[in-house]
């Protein structure tokens, strides 16, 4: 928390913001990344993703008020980055859409950079098939070890819920896996 | 098919989590890969981005405070001039009015002696009716009478310029024939 404080201090600094935002790029470049790239799927929509990410960090920085953590800041960003992708790419407003398409889960599987087996086919399968807040709770849990707490500040979902929620997907996937 | 790199206890499918590495975390889960050197990469381009965003957006806070293609400290100074110009250009127009009007009224009220000496033997019943008789007779009589004479002297001026191309037409045909 106290590295947190000094970068964003060093952030909003004009003489020292460029240097400071190297720095935030090495923590959590890749983090961010594979937080977008499970939502908009491809290795090449998340790097575009990516860059509109850090571009609106670095512009937004000064209005950052630390009311939540600068991690969890970015966190909101770089989700509210990938729905705004997905709806101009999909041409359709995304919180209609509970289930994924097939035609999206094709896109995913023949990425240059998806390189899965049949388990792992049938694991993207399972998740996708879940309501949009269940895969998000799901993803920013197991894959981004996210604590729950973070969580409900990203998405704005109470802890409870959150738990009750992971958990219902966890036994979901563990019953249909071997199937 | 490929081999599943994932236990194949179904209890266990998800046991194994997050260990520090996400890249191989999603990999050994979901099949997602990047490509080599990739973050290296992307936090180059997103500097360089982001250097190009400030570079457009100086030179737009610039040209705002510019008025007129004029820095704001000669704004002013072209704001006076102009006031200035713009007054001067009525001041005079009124003034010259003024003087063309006092002209002309002293044209009109340049009556001949008699016209004066008759107006003080006329009665005061009938000095109204006096007064528009020689309005008439001094200004629009006169004017007709001006006018009159100007259209003659244009006609005597085209006369005589006919009369004296016919003369030259003569000279010139008795000049050719002689010669």
């Amino acid at each position: 928390m106290d590295k947190d404080a000094t970068l964003i201090k060093k952030l909003k600094n004009v003489t020292l913001k460029d240097t400071a935002f190297s720095e935030l790029l090495d923590t959590y470049q890749e983090r961010l990344y594979w937080h977008i790239r499970k939502i908009v799927s491809t290795h090449e929509n998340a790097d575009d993703v990516l860059q509109n990410t850090f571009i609106r960090i670095y512009k937004n920085i000064q209005q950052f008020k630390s009311k939540s953590s600068l991690h969890t800041w970015m966190y909101r960003i770089a989700y509210n980055e990938s729905l705004r992708f997905l709806e101009n790419n999909n041409k359709k407003r995304y919180d209609d859409i509970d289930t994924i398409s097939e035609s999206h889960l094709e896109v995913l599987f023949e990425d240059e950079y998806f390189d899965g087996d049949e388990i792992q086919k049938k694991l993207t399968n399972i998740i996708a098939r879940f309501t949009e807040k269940q895969q998000r709770v799901f993803q920013m849990k197991y894959f981004d070890d996210l604590s729950f707490r973070k969580i409900s500040e990203i998405l704005e979902v109470s802890e409870s819920t959150l738990k009750s929620t992971y958990y219902t997907t966890v036994k979901i996937i563990e019953e249909k896996i071997f199937l | 098919m490929k081999k599943s790199t994932i236990k194949s206890n179904k209890q266990n499918f998800l046991e194994e989590g997050f260990k520090g590495d996400i890249f191989k975390h999603h990999k050994k889960y979901l099949g997602t890969d990047i490509p080599e050197g990739y973050f290296e990469k992307s936090k180059s381009l997103i500097l360089n981005k982001i250097k190009e965003n400030i570079k457009i957006e100086v030179p737009k806070k610039a040209k705002k405070q510019l008025v007129f293609w004029m820095r704001p400290q000669f704004k002013f100074m072209a704001a006076a001039s102009l006031v200035f110009i713009l007054c001067l250009t009525v001041w005079l127009q009124s003034f010259n009015k003024v003087t063309v009007l006092e002209e002309t009224n002293f044209e009109l009220f340049a009556f001949y002696d008699t016209i004066l000496i008759e107006s003080l033997l006329v009665d005061e019943s009938e000095i109204e009716a006096f007064t528009d008789a020689t309005l008439f007779n001094e200004i629009l009589v006169k004017a007709e009478l001006s006018e009159q004479k100007l259209d003659n002297l244009v006609l005597d001026n085209l006369i005589s310029e006919d009369s004296l191309l016919y003369n030259y037409i003569d000279y010139g045909l008795i000049e050719t024939l002689v010669l």
